[in-house]
């Protein structure tokens, strides 16, 4: 499952691939950013801008894990509370939280981080799938980990996170 | 994306010419049929109607669309025909060519899918034969008339009328918001500004250059408007010809009155205002209007009459559908209710309202209520969709009417900008009746429910915080600290207070929708941007009053 899953987040990297740029033997571009305690990475081809965050206005009766929506330039956005739909505690902002800006079927939305990180190539053959073991049938958005030298990253299937939620 | 190759565009177009002319067309022959049978006349449509089929004829030849072009020959030929025949001959023949406009419309309508309706091919050869008949009997076709007759349709619509694409009325309309957006937030920074500098220099005509930017602005909004205005009769025009089909399907007779055709409405109102007042006229025609022989035997002229009228009324549209019928079936209405557990709403509505709750005709046995409301529901969601109300006043034996009442646009709402819990909310002014200072003595709970008297009558107030889901658990409602006033919503005869905290100030809000991102709340209607870039929800009073908020 988690094998497929990556597979994917590989097609999506490699399909969008830029001609100017020989691909490298399967390189994945990543925007990668921190959630809590971990970095996670999702392909540069589907952010379309980092933004700071501005006044997060909440929506009444909006899915657990939608923050809210902001002004961007005078469309509306929608924000997902990334943290909460990962599991995680929702995210108390600071002067590093960011807004990263990505499309996904069309549709524009805005996932809150704790901090973005850098834009970044990793070789693909330091990802692997994310052990049997912590694999769960709601974690659809884990699309494998990097081994990194200094330590792991997370690669996430953004259209599994963007998914609306029932 | 579709529309985008050259075909696709030039089919766009020529239903967008033909469309309308195939409508007039078959409208004008039911009218030819109505007045033949009044005996009062109505010939002179005849020559209307082939300018209209000829144009259709010969823009389809264009396209290519073999079909539809034989279909509006045929017709043609049978209006010249149709011009010497009286007595039952001349009504069979006239039946077939009203048969003939309604699959013609259809056609045209489907010519971007090939769709062909169901039964053109066998009308067709029925058609043909008809129109060869008439051919060899009297020689006179029509040919001859084709040169005498004044050229109809889009041409003779004046030098000074220009087409646009109405999705640039829309890009139009969109440019405007943000304008309006960006000089609110003009505004709002010459306040700030202006509040914390005494006296500069050129302040004067900067206040001034504003003063008229406004102006301005209100102007273009005007206009704007008004090019996205069309009349509502381009709605009425189909509904002579779809209820003529129903009423015969029912074996019953029914004369459509129409008043009021002119009132103009916003395009994107009337594109979706069509199907509920179709559901309304043909719940009447088959649910409210007896049959003949019923009619008679309750002293009424056999032929029942449906009457649709539209007035404007200070930026709103009201509509009434009415029918000299048998009414609304009380007892059944109330039992079916109570049947699939629906309650009169909280203040004991009219139970005549209990029709258009939601979920009143999905049951299973629709078939089994024998008396009105089947779907009612359906055609309410839709105009209250549309920032609407509807109701109903129904007498027994004498016959139902329904009131709709509707804004012009959707595009720009004037609103009441409200504080609660630091949010602000946008809350139409359609549905404001008051604004109201919440004097905590004022306040009672009942049933733990809050509950204030006014102007002398006991109202529902719900805590604003409650209601958007920004309330403590801690504080009893009505006795949160900040709430300071409460807005007096009202909407299809029932009101509630909500508790708000500040009331910031009236604005034309630039309506953006919902994201389907943010599931589908039914508290609020849609978003728009304040003069200081926040984003605030608009509320929707409509949906909040069906809503039975507990304590």
């Amino acid at each position: 499952m988690s094998g497929d899953a990556l597979l994917r987040f590989a097609d999506e990297v490699g399909a969008a691939g830029r001609p100017e740029a020989v691909p490298q033997a399967a390189e994945l571009h990543l925007v990668t950013f921190a959630l809590d305690r971990e970095h996670y990475g999702i392909p540069v081809q589907r952010v379309r801008e980092v933004i700071r965050v501005g006044e997060i206005t909440r929506v009444p009766q909006a899915p657990e894990h939608v923050r809210g929506v902001t002004n961007l330039r005078g469309r509306i956005l929608p924000v997902v509370e990334l943290r909460s739909r990962l599991g995680l505690l929702p995210a108390v902002l600071t002067p590093r939280s960011r807004i990263v800006v990505t499309e996904a079927q069309g549709r524009v939305l805005g996932l809150l981080v704790d901090a973005v990180l850098q834009v970044t190539r990793i070789p693909a053959d330091t990802v692997q799938p994310a052990p049997d073991d912590v694999m769960t049938p709601q974690a659809d958005w884990l699309a494998g980990v990097a081994r990194r030298p200094d330590r792991l990253l997370i690669l996430l299937e953004l259209d599994a996170v963007l998914q609306p939620q029932r | 994306m579709p529309g985008d190759n050259a075909f696709g565009e030039l089919i766009d177009e020529y239903v967008v010419e033909c469309l309308p002319l195939a409508e007039r067309a078959a409208d004008a022959l039911v009218e030819l049929e109505r007045r033949r049978r009044a005996g009062t006349g109505g010939e002179e449509l005849l020559g209307s109607i082939e300018g209209w089929l000829h144009t259709v004829k010969g823009n389809s030849a264009m396209m290519g669309l073999a079909a539809i072009q034989e279909a509006a020959h045929v017709l043609e030929d049978l209006c010249a025909a149709l011009a010497d025949q009286r007595g039952p001959t001349g009504e069979a023949l006239l039946a077939l060519m009203v048969e003939g406009g309604g699959l013609l419309v259809d056609q045209v309508r489907g010519a971007p899918t090939g769709a062909a309706p169901e039964g053109s091919a066998a009308w067709l050869s029925r058609a043909r034969e008809r129109a060869g008949a008439d051919h060899a009997g009297n020689g006179r076709g029509a040919d001859r008339r084709r040169g005498e007759r004044r050229r109809g349709g889009a041409e003779s619509d004046g030098a000074n009328v220009v087409r646009v694409d109405f999705r640039r009325l829309d890009t139009l309309l969109e440019v405007l918001g943000e304008g309006l957006i960006e000089q609110a937030a003009l505004v709002e920074a010459f306040r700030r500004v202006s509040r914390r500098t005494a006296a500069v220099p050129g302040m004067p005509d900067l206040d001034r250059a504003i003063l008229a930017l406004e102006k301005t602005m209100k102007r273009l909004e005007e206009i704007v408007m008004a090019t996205r205005l069309l009349p509502i009769s381009t709605v009425f025009g189909r509904f002579p010809r779809l209820l003529r089909g129903v009423a015969e399907g029912e074996g019953k007779r029914v004369r459509l009155l129409m008043a009021g055709g002119d009132t103009a409405l916003d395009k994107a109102v009337l594109d979706r205002l069509g199907e509920p007042l179709l559901h309304l006229l043909t719940n009447a025609v088959v649910h409210g209007i007896e049959s003949p022989a019923e009619r008679r035997r309750a002293g009424k002229p056999e032929e029942g009459v449906l009457s649709l009228a539209a007035i404007s009324r200070s930026g709103r549209v009201a509509i009434e559908v009415a029918d000299d019928g048998r009414g609304l079936d009380e007892e059944r209405i109330r039992a079916r209710a109570a049947a699939m557990g629906i309650e009169p709403g909280a203040e004991g509505a009219d139970p005549q309202g209990l029709i258009f709750q939601p979920g009143f005709s999905t049951a299973e046995s629709v078939s089994g209520l024998a008396g009105r409301g089947v779907g009612l529901d359906v055609a309410a969601a839709a105009v209250r969709a549309l920032g609407g109300t509807i109701a109903v006043r129904s007498q027994g034996g004498q016959g139902s009417a329904f009131l709709l009442d509707l804004p012009l646009t959707l595009a720009i709402v004037r609103s009441l900008i409200v504080e609660v819990d630091q949010e602000r909310y946008a809350v139409p002014i359609a549905q404001v009746v008051a604004t109201v200072r919440a004097d905590p003595k004022a306040l009672h709970q009942i049933n733990h429910r809050g509950v204030a008297v006014w102007r002398g009558d006991l109202i529902q107030v719900t805590d604003g915080g409650e209601l958007l889901g920004t309330g403590s658990d801690v504080e009893p409602p009505g006795e949160r600290r900040g709430r300071r006033f409460y807005v007096v919503i009202s909407s299809g005869g029932r009101r509630r207070g909500i508790l708000v905290d500040r009331l910031i100030g009236h604005m034309d809000v630039v309506v953006k929708g919902l994201d389907p991102a943010l599931g589908r709340p039914d508290v609020v209607s849609g978003t728009t941007i304040l003069g200081d870039g926040r984003v605030a929800c608009i509320l929707d009073p409509v949906r909040i009053l069906e809503q039975r908020v507990p304590a």
